[in-house]
């Protein structure tokens, strides 16, 4: 699939115009296509004005479709409307999305996250459902294609191997969209840095690399790319590594207790792991007991920290397992 | 002579075939309401074990079954295709349109049209339990209807063929 035909699908009318209710539908459709197609969300508050952001600012949507910043101007959502773009947007069948409503969000085909508010219900300390929606938060993804071409040359050894590596930044900061990048150039190989593709598995607990509707990825995440959805990581890796052979394991945001074991099962089955973490810094990540430990055991071979000190992706510096430095950026 | 008499009988024919296709149609309605009742559960079926989206489980029940009644069904799929319509109106409408054609009439239509309001927006639990309930209140409404055929049934077909007798014997 080449980037304008993807371009295209993964248009903001295309893909997520027809699960809103028409009343909301047909302002957004007023709205200047240019900011449509840089929209990075929707929000749809009960009672509240509908918002978007775009550009690194939220703007109320007047009922002409125009972006502003008076509340007057605003056209203010009823939370009927709400209830209603849920019912579209599980195509008429709440039930059959009951797992994922539970988890608090929706993935729209095209990848588009939803996120959930409402009602929790709980049933023996556990979410059973939600229900009466106060919000939804519509993320419009993006998938940048090449963001992490600048990093691959230190995580690749050789043309068929690579370096354990994590990747650690800020929120916002684009790990996520550099995760499934690298995903995507690892499966596939690419010929200008002299990379063959290798089996990848991907342990998608928030399904947020792959963005998989009904168990297809919506993300380009490479031809050789295994992934399993909504799994725990410790879980989804014992997984991949039983049964689908893969010669590296991808997986976001670890540090949450059990995380060490299952990566050092992965790392003596002779199987590499790309991970990523939250932190600013390596000496922060030290603080945290689970990943101090595997810092120490020397798991990891290569550390990316990542900032958006110019905007996200920036790459800060890349730290080898003996802790010094193979790239700094020069903070002129 | 042979005239009148041929006349007389071609009268009595044609009334008492009026008799017997009211009679007919007294029959329909049960016949719908029992259909219904199975197709609820094909719906219950297919989306509790099957987990099927509603417009597919529509889809199906009207691919799967050839009773009359699946015409709701097929409507309801067709119009859940148009962007931005929601299962309840998808349904309505579609019970709107046809509920003549099938003879039930307006207590039934609205029952069916409570179960629209419930469609597709709850969870498993919540979608069962909305078609047990339709179900056993379409049961309720078919015992009553059988009754009104029972006696329904043999008033036409005998008032048919007396009113063409009774006509023929004036006009001798």
């Amino acid at each position: 699939m080449t980037n304008p035909q993807l371009q295209k699908i993964r248009s903001v009318e295309i893909d997520i115009f027809p699960f809103l209710i028409p009343s909301i539908k047909n302002i957004l459709l007023k709205v200047d296509i240019e900011i449509l197609d840089n929209l990075e969300e929707i929000r749809l508050r009960a009672k509240k004005p509908l918002m978007v952001f775009y550009k690194n600012a939220d703007w109320f949507v007047t009922t002409s479709g125009k972006l502003s910043k008076d509340i007057k101007d605003a056209y203010v959502v009823m939370q009927q409307e709400i209830l209603k773009t849920m019912e579209l947007m599980s195509e008429n069948s709440v039930y059959a999305y009951q797992d994922e409503i539970k988890s608090g969000y929706l993935t729209l085909r095209g990848g588009h996250r939803v996120g959930l508010c409402g009602k929790v219900i709980m049933l023996d300390g556990q979410i059973k459902n939600i229900k009466d929606f106060n919000g939804l938060n519509i993320r419009v993804a993006k998938e940048i294609r090449g963001c992490s071409n600048h990093l691959i040359k230190y995580i690749t050894k050789g043309s068929f191997d690579i370096y354990n590596t994590l990747i650690i930044g800020p929120p916002q900061c684009g790990k996520t969209t550099i995760l499934r990048d690298i995903a995507r150039i690892v499966s596939n190989g690419d010929k200008n840095f002299d990379f063959t593709g290798i089996k990848t598995g991907i342990v998608d607990e928030r399904s947020e690399i792959a963005a998989c509707h009904k168990g297809i990825p919506q993300n380009d995440v490479g031809f050789r790319t295994d992934v399993m959805d909504g799994c725990p990581k410790t879980l989804g890796m014992e997984m991949l590594l039983r049964s689908m052979s893969p010669s590296v394991i991808m997986t976001d945001e670890i540090g949450t207790h059990g995380d060490k074991e299952a990566i050092l099962k992965v790392l003596n089955s002779g199987v590499k792991i790309i991970a990523s973490a939250h932190g600013y810094n390596i000496s922060e990540l030290k603080m945290r007991e689970e990943l101090l430990a595997l810092i120490k055991s020397g798991a990891f071979e290569r550390y990316i920290v990542l900032s958006s000190k110019n905007g996200p992706g920036t790459l800060e510096e890349v730290v080898n397992s003996q802790m010094s430095a193979v790239y700094k950026r020069c903070s002129a | 002579m042979i005239i009148k008499f041929l006349g007389a009988i071609a009268l009595i024919g044609a009334t008492s075939f009026i008799g017997y296709s009211l009679a007919a149609d007294c029959s329909k309605r049960p016949k719908a309401l029992r259909e219904l009742q199975a197709l609820l559960q094909m719906l219950e079926n297919e989306i509790s074990y099957l987990s099927n989206l509603l417009s597919e489980a529509f889809s199906r029940i009207y691919e799967g079954s050839n009773s009359e009644t699946a015409i709701l069904f097929s409507e309801a799929a067709k119009n859940l295709g148009t962007n931005g319509v929601t299962a309840d109106a998808a349904w309505e409408e579609a019970v709107e349109e046809n509920y003549t054609k099938l003879s039930l009439n307006k207590e039934d239509k609205a029952i069916l049209m409570t179960f629209g309001k419930m469609l597709g927006n709850s969870d498993l639990e919540g979608q069962i339990n909305n078609i047990k309930l339709i179900s056993s209140q379409l049961k309720l409404q078919e015992l009553k209807a059988e009754q009104m055929r029972l006696k329904n049934e043999k008033m036409y077909r005998s008032l048919g063929v007396l009113s063409g007798l009774s006509i023929a014997i004036i006009l001798f």
